[in-house]
């Protein structure tokens, strides 16, 4: 049997090694099973996954969960300021009854998990260090997902909305002086080139985005036990992987920008609760009013210690 | 063909059917027209907005992307019409004319076909994005369905048009290719 | 089956469909299904739409309609006569200065629109009559236009820089301005071989006769005002910090309507719907074309082909100027068939990863492939300009258009190799201005 997984990293990227070492765990447990990866978005655009995968025209797909909070709102707390604090937080919120609830939802949609996994990121500014509220007021941002555009707006921050490759040519002409996304996109699209200051994801973080391995529901039982067996063992496996590297990230990114002369800035403990007064007045408030369950999800989630 | 300002349209003689078509082709043209402006101006809007406002632009990217999609495939029927979609006539040009007239028609039927494939999914797609109530992972959140409606209407006028262009040929209003 | 040999018959197929006559977006969808059908099930065909769209759900695809709005706004004005006009009356004691002030006029107009057959209507329309009515050869009137008209793309704005942007993920700022210098070059270029033609000709008194006074000369020159305004206006929104290039666009297109409605006079509503029909018309087309060709590519890669080509290409050992060299024949015999956009978006996903392996500079590669484009314009079977040119001139056979184009494609084989040996051409001017590529 072959199964088509699609996502959107280069083959460097942590996320695709995850689903290499699922593909490569699945072929040496010989059940008859073949895991053939599409990256670098060869066959879908990074929004354009859930879809097909929903309808069961693609089998397999890493992508950050929020990519599809149009169609189930409720994945928006997987992107919500303030929710997860840190990676080992993050490795319990995905072992919750929060999590079990959100599985309720994809398997709504005939999907399911096989790898959880959270990846952290900051912010960059052009002029300034951004580590608290009144850092953004003013500043023309672009953030990482709608609850942080809520957030930032509630900060008096302007926002543009614009595509993450064209986030250095933005800042490096002015259009832009605040930035918000992923450790990995900071790397990968040289932002530290035209910068002046990072805050990295710490001991704290404001941004944690769930990136997991999904799988259509029905394409998974279809296949044989063995084949199944060997599916789960291989993506407990990742799984593990996962945490122990996406610790490793924001360190990594850290030292790229402190390397290319860029200063770094630290978020305290007082910094970040003011982020997530805010973000309850905002972007909480704004989901609990979108998504029917909303409340509910949202205290399953912030009851996991 | 795609010259610049010479436009061509397909003849439709007196037939009622071909000049009703033509007639509907050319309003979807005078759509995708209007939605090119709006979104020119939209642009223009959003950069006052950031630029001298220093305020938040948090819709317009979306609203212009849509535009532009619904441009695109709402236009296609009104292109067909003035024969805007290139294609490379060499081996229709070199055949007698009656091999032509026969490629003509194979050529028509094809690209009925592959249209009318485009349409029944595009509309299925349509469906399913209003039934599932999906919206764009956006703070704006447009309601999905009403830029995918230019799926099944881009590509349903298309096919009244290469119908109309096909019936014309066979009455003999129009040459095959459109060649002398 | 061995997606190579695979990938031998969609060609092979992809051929025998777009030369019956069939439109090329068209013939890349009912491709796409065939093979989809044969090796992906029925059930793939469900995607079509859905991935049609996706390719169309980009900001950066509002700039083509923009840079052919520019364009053809000002081509419907009385503008691009003044632009040749105020040209030739500087030029007019240089031997052959017909042609080398329309072909400046061609230059400085590309600089405005992001197309090339708007580039080629605008100066044409005036241009062509003039040059046959002073004495020039009917091949040297229309190939000259048809050549000068392909800058285009060369010279900022460009749709097809865009298209490939896109499909590669480079920057649009960045590739605008790898094709400054080219561009000069290339006008550079036809312009030397003009001098020298008309020189070689023995016509050169003949042709290089007539006289203005400098009052007339410099009573012409605020009528190339507004094209300096666009061409600074639009330059200051994108190198200034005030808008994205795709953005740019946008401030371009309404300047070129409100400069056509307000200095030349374009009131009349059948007038300015001209603009947006012919606008309209070239835009849907192109994008109707990036749609499909998304598919295409989306068929491609679904059989594994676009992935395998690459992996073989790295296997082969051979000099990458060889595997350069090979490249660019290929991309020729491409676009003597296929419009630009179609060859980018066809070609760019599968060699690109082939290029940079190879040491390449990818904004290099995407001006050598805007001239390999260009040339393409003006080649049959489908070459844009040579249908722009016979609209504008039906009675100058196609054979004396090609003959007269013909030294200019020479040009541009030679503009080519020099940006091999010169590689900095390109990527001098992005390097200064922007920083060290991304
Ligand atoms: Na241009
Ligand atoms: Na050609």
């Amino acid at each position: 049997t072959e199964l088509r997984l699609s996502h959107q990293w280069s083959n460097k990227d942590i996320r695709h090694q995850v689903a290499q070492i699922v593909a490569d765990e699945v072929a040496a447990a010989d059940v008859d099973l073949d895991i053939k990866i599409f990256g670098s978005k060869s066959l879908f655009k990074p929004r354009e996954q859930y879809k097909p995968l929903s309808r069961g025209q693609l089998d397999m797909t890493v992508l950050p969960l929020s990519y599809a909070g149009g169609q189930q709102p409720a994945y928006n707390l997987t992107l919500m300021p303030g929710l997860v604090k840190n990676h080992d937080h993050a490795a319990r919120l995905s072992n919750s009854p929060f999590m079990e609830a959100l599985e309720a939802k994809m398997a709504e949609d005939d999907v399911m998990v096989l790898v959880h996994g959270y990846l952290a990121g900051g912010f960059v500014g052009k002029d300034k260090c951004i580590t608290k509220p009144e850092d953004v007021k003013g500043l023309q941002t672009r953030a990482a997902g709608k609850s942080f555009e809520q957030m930032l707006a509630g900060a008096g921050a302007s926002i543009a909305s614009m595509a993450s490759s064209e986030i250095y040519n933005a800042i490096q002409t002015g259009v832009l002086q605040a930035a918000n996304t992923s450790s990995s996109s900071f790397v990968s699209y040289r932002i530290y080139e035209q910068v002046s200051c990072y805050t990295p994801a710490g001991d704290v973080a404001l941004w944690f985005m769930y990136q997991p391995l999904l799988m259509n529901k029905s394409a998974f039982e279809g296949l044989n036990e063995a084949q199944q067996t060997a599916l789960l063992e291989a993506s407990a496996k990742a799984e593990a992987y996962y945490l122990e590297e996406a610790k490793k990230q924001d360190a990594a990114s850290a030292k790229v920008f402190a390397e290319a002369g860029v200063e770094l800035a630290e978020m305290s403990a007082e910094d970040f609760e003011a982020w997530r007064t805010l973000a309850m007045d905002t972007s909480y408030k704004a989901f609990v009013e979108e998504v029917k369950d909303g409340q509910e999800l949202l205290d399953l989630a912030l009851a996991v210690e | 063909m795609a010259g610049h300002s010479s436009a061509v349209a397909s003849h439709t003689g007196n037939n009622p059917f071909l000049r009703a078509v033509a007639a509907i082709s050319t309003l979807a043209g005078w759509c995708s027209a209007g939605m090119i402006v709006a979104a020119v101006a939209i642009t223009c809007q959003m950069i006052v907005v950031r630029f001298v406002l220093n305020g938040s632009t948090v819709w317009q990217t979306e609203a212009v992307i849509y535009l532009v999609i619904a441009a695109t495939l709402v236009g296609l029927p009104y292109v067909q019409r003035l024969r805007g979609h290139v294609n490379v006539d060499l081996i229709p040009l070199s055949l007698p004319a009656k091999p032509r007239f026969f490629m003509a028609i194979l050529t028509s039927v094809l690209s009925i076909a592959i249209v009318a494939v485009m349409l029944f999914y595009g509309y299925e797609y349509w469906h399913f994005a209003w039934d599932r109530g999906w919206r764009s992972d956006t703070v704006w959140g447009v309601r999905l369905w009403i830029p995918y409606l230019a799926l099944p209407i881009g590509f349903g006028l298309l096919l009244l048009q290469l119908i109309a262009d096909l019936v014309a040929v066979l009455i003999g209003v129009d040459k095959p290719f459109g060649l002398e | 089956m061995d997606p190579l040999v695979l990938g031998g018959i969609v060609a092979i197929a992809t051929i025998l469909v777009l030369f019956s006559g069939v439109s090329v977006a068209i013939g890349l969808l009912i491709v796409s299904a065939g093979f989809l059908i044969i090796f992906d099930g029925p059930r793939s065909l469900e995607l079509m739409p859905e991935i049609l769209f996706g390719k169309l759900d980009n900001f950066a695809l509002l700039s083509i309609p923009m840079f052919i709005i520019m364009g053809a706004s000002i081509a419907s004005t009385r503008a691009g006569a003044d632009l040749y006009e105020a040209l030739e009356r500087w030029l007019t004691r240089v031997p052959g200065g017909l042609v080398v002030s329309n072909l400046g006029a061609c230059a400085l107009f590309a600089a405005m629109s992001g197309s090339s057959p708007a580039t080629c209507a605008a100066i044409g329309k005036m241009g062509i009559p003039e040059m046959r009515k002073r004495g020039y050869p009917d091949g040297v009137a229309a190939g000259s236009i048809a050549a000068g008209g392909t800058l285009g793309i060369l010279i900022p704005p460009s749709v097809t820089m865009i298209v490939y942007g896109i499909a590669t993920e480079t920057s649009i700022g960045r590739l605008f301005l790898a094709g400054v210098i080219p561009g000069l070059l290339l006008v550079g270029l036809f312009m030397a071989w003009s001098l020298y033609s008309t020189w070689k000709s023995g016509d050169a008194a003949r042709l290089g006769s007539g006289s203005y006074t400098w009052a007339e000369r410099f009573e012409i020159l605020p009528r190339v005002l507004p094209f300096l305004a666009i061409i600074l206006g639009v330059l200051y929104a994108m190198y200034g910090g005030i808008a994205t290039p795709s953005e740019t666009a946008a401030v371009g297109a309404l300047m070129c309507l409100l400069i056509a409605m307000i200095i030349y006079k374009l009131w009349h509503p059948s007038a300015i719907w001209n603009v947006l029909r012919d606008s309209t018309k070239e835009s849907v087309m192109i994008l109707f074309i990036i749609a499909a060709a998304g598919v295409f590519s989306y068929m491609l890669s679904s059989l594994f082909i676009t992935q395998s080509i690459a992996e073989w290409i790295g296997t082969l050992d051979v000099n990458r100027w060889v595997l350069m060299g090979a490249i660019n024949v290929f991309l020729l015999i491409a676009g003597f068939f296929l419009p630009p956009v179609a060859v980018i978006l066809m070609a760019a996903p599968i060699l690109l990863p082939i290029i940079t392996t190879a040491g390449f500079d990818p904004i290099w590669f995407a001006v050598v492939l805007t001239i390999n484009m260009e040339i393409g314009l003006i080649s049959p079977p489908v070459g844009l300009n040579l249908y722009v040119i016979n609209g504008i001139a039906p009675d100058i056979s196609l054979k004396t258009i090609l003959t007269g184009s013909l030294p200019f494609v020479a040009c541009m084989v030679l503009a080519i190799i020099l940006l091999c040996l010169f590689p900095g051409l390109a990527t001098w001017l992005p390097n200064v201005i922007m920083g060290v590529a991304v």
